[in-house]
């Protein structure tokens, strides 16, 4: 799943293609899980109140795919908005901070400050200043990304070796190519590291936000489910959530993967 | 001649857009208590079928959710109407000084019960003392102390608790009495334990009566704009009176609202809610009337509780005049 | 370098004053109603006018944060650590915690509601997760910083894969290990109060429920800022003790 995932798999060729061996091992162990789901529940007979079975969640989701595909979706998209406006930020003021020590000293303890705030305690003034629309909730994800990628990025940055940087300094190298050029690379992966993480933040964001009131999303379907103390229901929206949630863990690991194909050598 | 063509112009655009304006309908919104349900069908019934565009106003239902107060988001103006938590929210908000006006009381009677097990220990109020007994913290709880007061019992004669999200402990029988709104937590126990099985203890049958899910508006739009309240309130009558009529429709309506939601259920919660919102004041007076004993009668009870630090003015916090200047065809069941 | 330290402490406190300054004058300014937003001085006031009610609360709040994430932070470390030893399931793992996780903590929490009642378990179980999660990442990412020329010279001379995970790979890993554990204690303290706020006993996430319902946005500011000092206190003394570990990188 990760870089770190991906260089502990054992060398190419020995079965096929790694990709598809990966993937054909997925499916397996995600079959297994699901007869095992399925075969504990009617083994021990447990009570659908703790644990309904799998093919009667998997019922609840077909009976109304449309609710679930829209929940999905406008889930998603918040989470996107959130994730992406959070990370470019997150790097942008580590960058920031980097160079300008006065303002980081300034506003690092604020930006400690404000993530030992949980989100929920306000969430009528995200409703006031926001409304019900789709920015309310990108803006909690945004909320809650942006502090990790800060920290990494910072941490990233600041592990550059500075011999290197008085080795390009010394060639004439202006601080943005050294940023573009070295601090940023050998930050990449410690950046990805905090995207992994953020990237569940923004779903968490995403869900929490949706509790301020809305009618369409997972949180919702997450909410409604369990006040009426619909266990299957509940079940039904955590594997919509989990299923948002690998894929969009996924595709950031693949990202990583594309952009730091160095990363195990670091 | 060309200041003319231009003055020509002026008039003639003023000309479309005078009538044109009026008859563009105001933006409000009602900020409910909760997420979409058949608790709240009859709104959902008025938007669908046009009557609050009939009544000139392009109405966005706004679900509620946990932490969400309503009156905070009316008093503040982010939302124009709210279906809020009851008299006891009315009453805190306005001890509290924010500008809101409650200006029908929806379900007239206390919608909820405290239930037991037929073959448990507890048969009368009186068994209550010594038992474990959960309940909301949210107004629930005075009313459970005010009952008990009538009866004699202090409240550390009984093991009150805030009650699980679950009915789960209850019907496993780890607490002696629950409290169940009619429409949900009944529903919930009733399926699970029989309804045959249960005795259920009603706040009336003591002399206490809390009214709750109230219609509010803030003190500004009700002052400036008489009119869009009353063609609110017309519009909600309306669509609660179709939905009572058809409420099978009805559901549907909420249903394509929110396709999760179990049908059976809210078939059962949308009977219940019909004879919450038809009992008391409203057998007479109609749909949301205001009945100033009974929110007398739970004032003094909020005020015995210590939540309310001293009596609002009534008439002032309760101001059923929107709803008195509907005629009566409008507001009949 | 303790000249640059103070410098940096003035600074952080001047930031402070500056956002209490603006909190302040924008409430008073605007003569803002406490349910839009109470002044900073008020919710002082309201803090200290509660202050029994709210130490209690946080100490609640603090225990059950507390647990969670001890009980978190080992199963998260342990995980990577022994997986870094039996690199053979670790494919398998790594995708199932993966799938866990990539569930957002605060998804499980009407199942974990439940499941554990409304009572301490309940938010030990949410902390726990949350944060058994972070430091399963950073630890293994961490692990995996080790550079493979160290690796083979350790290896060229016998060393075995206990002795490279304490010699090599657990030291190279601490920096990313005690971030985790860093950033978790803020996350450890939120997610117990956001687990309250669906259902408690006690707590300040408890308090922050009961003062919205009654619409003493005093009271909800106060909680919060006591929520805050807390994660403040816990995130300063797990950086202290990161600073003390990891003295060998400041020079």
């Amino acid at each position: 799943m990760s870089a770190a995932l991906a260089a502990a798999a054992p060398p190419a060729g020995r079965r096929g293609h790694p990709l598809v061996r990966r993937i054909g091992g997925r499916v397996l162990a995600l079959l297994a899980v699901a007869l095992a789901w399925e075969g504990l529940v009617l083994l021990f007979g447990i009570r659908p109140f703790y644990l309904p079975r799998l093919s009667s969640v998997l019922g609840a989701i077909l009976a109304t795919p449309g609710a679930y595909a829209a929940g999905f979706l406008r889930t998603l998209a918040e989470t996107l908005i959130g994730f992406v406006a959070g990370g470019a930020f997150g790097v942008a003021i580590a960058v920031a901070f980097l160079r300008l020590r006065a303002l980081r000293e300034l506003v690092f303890p604020l930006f400690v400050v404000s993530q030992t705030i949980p989100v929920i305690a306000f969430g009528a003034l995200v409703v006031l200043w926001f409304g019900n629309t789709l920015l309310a909730k990108a803006v909690i994800a945004f909320y809650l990304t942006f502090f990790p990628v800060t920290v990494n990025a910072l941490i990233g940055l600041e592990s550059v070796d500075p011999r290197q940087i008085a080795l390009m300094r010394s060639f004439g190298a202006a601080p943005r190519q050294i940023l573009l050029q070295l601090q940023l690379p050998s930050a990449l992966p410690q950046i990805f590291v905090a995207l992994r993480l953020a990237a569940s933040l923004s779903l968490v964001g995403a869900i929490v936000g949706e509790w301020f009131g809305d009618t369409t999303g997972l949180g919702v379907l997450l909410l409604q489910a369990m006040y009426n103390e619909n266990v299957v229901a509940i079940w039904a929206a955590l594997l919509v959530s989990a299923l948002l949630g690998t894929g969009f863990y996924a595709a950031v690991a693949a990202l990583e993967r594309r952009l730091v194909f160095w990363g195990a050598e670091q | 001649m060309l200041k003319r063509r231009h003055l020509l112009a002026a008039f003639a655009a003023a000309l479309l857009a005078g009538p044109a304006a009026a008859a563009e309908p105001v933006k409000a919104s009602l900020r409910l208590k909760w997420l979409p349900q058949a608790q709240f069908a009859g709104f959902y019934v008025a938007a669908q079928k046009g009557y609050y565009k009939a009544e000139g106003l392009d109405l966005t239902i706004n679900p509620g959710g946990p932490n969400l107060l309503t009156e905070n988001l009316v008093a503040t103006g982010a939302d124009t109407f709210g279906l809020s938590g009851g008299s006891d929210s009315v009453f805190a908000a306005r001890d509290k000084g924010l500008p809101v006006v409650c200006i029908g009381v929806s379900h007239q009677v206390t919608p909820f019960v405290f239930v037991t097990r037929k073959d448990g220990p507890v048969k009368t109020l009186q068994d209550f003392k010594g038992r474990t007994v959960t309940t909301w913290f949210t107004g629930a709880n005075h009313v459970l102390n005010a009952i008990l007061a009538k009866e004699g019992i202090k409240p550390d004669e009984v093991k009150i608790q805030p009650q699980q999200v679950s009915v789960t402990p209850f019907v496993d029988g780890a607490t002696d009495v629950a409290t169940a709104t009619y429409y949900n937590e009944l529903y919930a126990i009733q399926s699970r334990v029989g309804k045959d099985n249960l005795r259920t203890f009603v706040a009336e049958d003591y002399g206490v009566t809390f009214p709750r899910d109230t219609l509010i508006v803030s003190e500004t739009t009700l002052r400036d704009k008489p009119d869009l309240v009353k063609g609110f309130l017309r519009a909600s009558i309306r669509g609660w009176r179709d939905a009572f009529a058809d409420p099978k429709g009805a559901v549907d309506t909420v249903m394509a609202i929110a396709p999760t939601l179990d049908r059976a259920h809210q078939d059962f919660m949308l009977t219940e809610v019909k004879r919450l919102m038809t009992a008391g004041a409203a057998k007479e007076r109609g749909l949301f009337a205001i009945d100033p004993d009974a929110l007398a009668k739970a004032q003094d009870l909020l005020l015995q509780a210590k939540v309310v630090a001293k009596p609002v003015d009534l008439k002032a916090a309760f101001d059923s005049r929107a709803l008195d200047a509907l005629s009566a065809a409008d507001r009949q069941l | 370098m303790t000249a640059q330290r103070s410098l940096a402490v003035q600074r952080g406190v001047l930031g402070a004053l500056l956002l209490i300054g603006l909190w302040e004058g924008v409430a008073r300014g605007f003569a803002l109603p406490a349910y839009v937003l109470p002044a900073m001085s008020d919710v002082l006031v309201g803090v200290w006018a509660k202050r029994t009610m709210l130490a209690e609360a946080a100490a609640y709040t603090l225990a059950e944060a507390l647990l969670g994430y001890a009980l978190g932070a080992l199963i998260g470390i342990g995980l990577a650590v022994a997986l870094s030893l039996i690199p053979a399931v670790r494919g398998f793992v790594v995708t199932a915690v993966t799938a866990v996780n990539s569930v957002p903590v605060v998804a499980y929490s009407p199942l974990i509601l439940l499941w554990f009642g409304i009572g301490v378990a309940s938010k030990v179980v949410m902390v726990a997760l949350a944060v058994s999660f972070t430091l399963f990442l950073s630890t293994l990412a961490g692990l995996d910083r080790v550079d493979r020329r160290s690796v083979d010279l350790m290896r060229s001379f016998g060393a075995g894969r206990l002795a490279l995970l304490w010699r090599l790979r657990l030291p190279t890993a601490l920096p990313l290990i005690l971030a985790g554990l860093r950033v978790s204690t803020v996350r450890s303290i939120i997610v117990a109060i956001v687990t309250e706020m669906l259902g408690a006993y006690g707590g300040l996430g408890w308090v922050i429920y009961q003062a919205v319902l009654q619409i003493d946005f005093v009271q909800v500011w106060a909680a919060i800022v006591v929520a805050s000092a807390a994660s403040l206190l816990f995130f300063g003394l797990v950086g202290f003790a990161e600073r003390r570990l990891l003295f060998w990188r400041a020079t």
